[in-house]
């Protein structure tokens, strides 16, 4: 367990530096960093000026242009070269230094603080959306195999699963909210129960689609394990079919449901980004979209570390609901 | 939802009774007709033993009698059990009928228990569930039975996984589970094809102990005559789905009359046999269950067989309950001795399988 721990914490950190490698380097190369942070001043010669040979054309002699430049470059180590820089800014992480958005001047803790909260519920929301519809949905169209009902769920499924997110959300939204006026249209924050209430259309947005991939794998999964001789043994000691269901053959067929699981935050993730902004949703995916827009790479960077974090600890997750699946992997 | 009790028989009436079972399989390549026609009964407290080859529908009648083929199979004819007709029994969902009164052990241990649950309770759910017992009550219970069947340390082993167990001990652990509820029929099907021989042997005898203490009544499923042979009161040959011999053991293995017993007895090892001693496995193999001819199905393997047997199949003679077979030639009849020396003469069976004179 100690090794299996070990190993896990090892990948977590192969992880992190690979994305934010690439992602350092994908934010430095493609545009000028320094251009990102001061603006126009970037355009300034600076060394000319100090050297009196360039006519400096600051406003407010209190705080020279020339020196906001000069605290941007010493602030994001952009005198040195692009690993040199990486190496500093990964130092910079290590201490919880996050550095300051482009945009506002906000630290970017303070900026994950805020926003990764809505989007947690929103996921958990959708997983819990998604789990829940498709063990039973699974189950039934399973013990029903090829009749009516299953294959009605195979319709029903691809439907789901070929309708994009944004075209899902606004349907539900006209119906649920507009229409039928079941649930609020927007994103409420003044009680608990308002802001999961509202949270409900989005993560059914979200939930919906990955509960019908779900529900298929766990059909045809079921569908094989109904034919071991271990079901058919539950049958001749006289257990009735549901039990047998859910006591003998739900778990052994739960595997690709809960590999799938590990992915898929990574998909819903995406879908957020186009939720939060048709439920007005003040999340991390909002927080995105803009901070690539902007060129505001302290944000991007701290978002996709956040991102690969998540993803990392739910594979490992993953990995214990194995085991705890079936005892042979405990073994090995 | 009701449960059936079945109490005390009639006298003479079988526990079990079977009649003009036939099986079919609607699969892409054609119909497979897998079980044609099989009849017995069964009365409380014996065995039956019904011997084949792989493939001539042994386990199918076995998962018929359980109810538990796949819905692609067209099942007609009777089963009756205590007078209640079982699969009318099952299509109702009567409770505490499977598992309680009649039940199975299938070929393989390894694929039989869940893999995921502890064997403790795998066995302590049926006592749970038909018997009403509380957990703690349940575990005791099996505990016992685990004791009973032979498992070293049960109270340890109730905690264990299958896969913790060796071949051997999880048959055991499918024995206890299937005795668990003291059902008054156990179908054991090939219980012990996957375990080594000595394994083989004390699995056989125990299973035999318990159902002489418990009154039970068995249908044991082999490929082995000779595992029949002082474990069964009365045996039924199978062949290509037919029943083609069928009579009390000591008839049978005294007095047997179709070729293909004859050559199923061949086929069995003897302790007596010198080390290197050759079997006579039966040559060729079995037929094709889709379209078949109508001819005797043994007609191509068959030493004896003549021009008659191939125009039509050979009825099952005799009465029900005593010694029956389908074959035109027997062997140990006259009939028999004269088809096997023309046979013989001409080299050649009529179905052209060559044959040596030395046999
Ligand atoms: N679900 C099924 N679909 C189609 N054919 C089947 C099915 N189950 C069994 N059969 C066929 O029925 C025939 C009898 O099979 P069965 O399993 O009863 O043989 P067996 O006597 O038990 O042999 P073995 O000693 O190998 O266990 C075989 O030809 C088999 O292929
Ligand atoms: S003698 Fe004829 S009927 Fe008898 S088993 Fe041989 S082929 Fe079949
Ligand atoms: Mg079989």
């Amino acid at each position: 367990m100690a090794r299996f721990v070990l190993r896990r914490v090892a990948l977590l950190l192969a992880v992190l530096f690979a994305v934010t490698f690439l992602g350092f380097a994908a934010m430095n190369l493609l545009g000028d960093p320094l251009v990102n942070v001061v603006g126009v001043l970037a355009e300034l010669d600076c060394d000319a000026i100090e050297a009196g040979t360039a006519e400096d054309t600051t406003v407010d002699a209190a705080s020279r242009d020339c020196d906001t430049v000069a605290a941007a470059r010493a602030e994001y180590h952009l005198d040195r070269a692009v690993p040199v820089r990486y190496g500093l800014w990964l130092g910079d992480m290590a201490t919880g230094d996050f550095g300051t958005s482009f945009q506002n001047d906000q630290p970017v803790s303070q900026v994950i603080r805020e926003k990764l909260p809505e989007t947690v519920i929103l996921l958990v929301m959708a997983q819990a959306v998604a789990l829940g519809l498709a063990v039973p949905w699974g189950v039934l169209a399973a013990y029903r195999a090829n009749r009516a009902f299953d294959r009605g769920s195979t319709v029903a499924s691809f439907g789901l699963l070929s309708v994009p997110n944004f075209a899902l959300g606004v349907v539900l939204l006209y119906l649920l909210a507009l229409r039928w006026q079941i649930f609020p249209s927007a994103y409420e924050s003044d009680s608990v129960s308002g802001l999961l209430f509202s949270m409900v259309l989005p993560a059914l947005t979200l939930g919906l689609p990955l509960a019908a991939s779900y529900q298929r794998l766990l059909r045809t999964d079921l569908i094989t394990t109904l034919q071991e001789d271990y079901v058919h043994m539950a049958r001749a000691k006289g257990l009735p079919p549901m039990r047998i269901m859910f006591r003998h053959a739900l778990r052994p067929s739960l595997f690709s449901v809960v590999t799938v699981f590990g992915v898929s935050t990574g998909t819903l993730i995406g879908g957020s980004l186009v939720v939060e902004q048709i439920f007005g949703i003040p999340g991390i995916g909002r927080e995105i979209v803009t901070a690539v827009i902007r060129d505001d790479f302290p944000v991007v960077l701290a978002i996709v570390m956040v991102v690969a974090v998540t993803f990392v600890v739910l594979n490992f997750l993953v990995d214990l609901l194995y085991s705890w699946l079936d005892p042979r992997v405990r073994a090995r | 939802m009701r449960s059936v009790g079945v109490g005390a028989l009639m006298a003479g009436d079988p526990l079990l009774s079977v009649r003009d079972l036939h099986v079919r399989f609607a699969t892409e390549r054609g119909d497979v007709n897998a079980v044609n026609g099989v009849s017995f009964d069964l009365h409380e407290g014996q065995t039956l033993a019904i011997v084949g080859e792989s493939g001539s529908g042994k386990s199918v009648t076995a998962k018929t009698l359980m109810n538990l083929l796949p819905r692609s199979a067209r099942v007609s004819g009777e089963v009756t059990y205590g007078g209640h007709d079982v699969r009318a029994l099952a299509a109702a969902g009567t409770k505490h009928f499977f598992g309680v009164q009649m039940t199975m052990v299938f070929q393989d241990p390894m694929t039989s228990l869940n893999p995921v649950k502890r064997v403790g309770e795998q066995i302590a759910e049926t006592l749970r569930y038909h018997l009403g017992r509380s957990r703690s009550e349940a575990r005791s219970e099996a505990v016992e039975l685990l004791d009973t069947v032979g498992v070293p340390e049960p109270a340890r082993r109730v905690r264990q996984y299958p896969h913790e167990l060796s071949g051997g001990l999880r048959q055991r652990v499918v024995i206890a589970m299937a005795l668990a509820c003291r059902p008054r029929l156990l179908i054991a099907d090939e219980p012990t094809t996957a375990v080594d021989v000595t394994v083989q042997k004390h699995l056989l005898d125990l299973l035999d102990d318990l159902r002489r203490r418990r009154g039970m009544s068995m249908i044991l499923i082999t490929h082995d005559l000779g595992v029949a042979r002082g474990r069964a009161d009365d045996v039924a040959v199978m062949y290509a789905g037919r029943v083609v011999e069928t009579a009390d053991a000591d008839t049978l293995f005294a007095d047997m009359r179709h070729p293909y017993t004859e050559a199923l007895l061949r086929s069995i090892p003897r302790i007596e046999d010198p080390v290197h001693h050759r079997l006579d496995p039966i040559q060729g193999r079995p037929p094709e269950s889709i379209d078949p001819p109508e001819a005797c199905a043994f007609a191509p393997r068959c030493a004896y067989a003549q021009s008659d047997c191939l125009n039509g199949v050979p009825e099952l003679d005799g009465l029900l309950g005593l010694h029956r077979f389908a074959c035109l030639h027997p062997t140990g009849t006259e009939r028999g001795a004269a088809a096997m020396s023309a046979n013989q003469a001409a080299g050649v069976t009529a179905a052209g399988m060559p044959v040596g004179g030395d046999r």
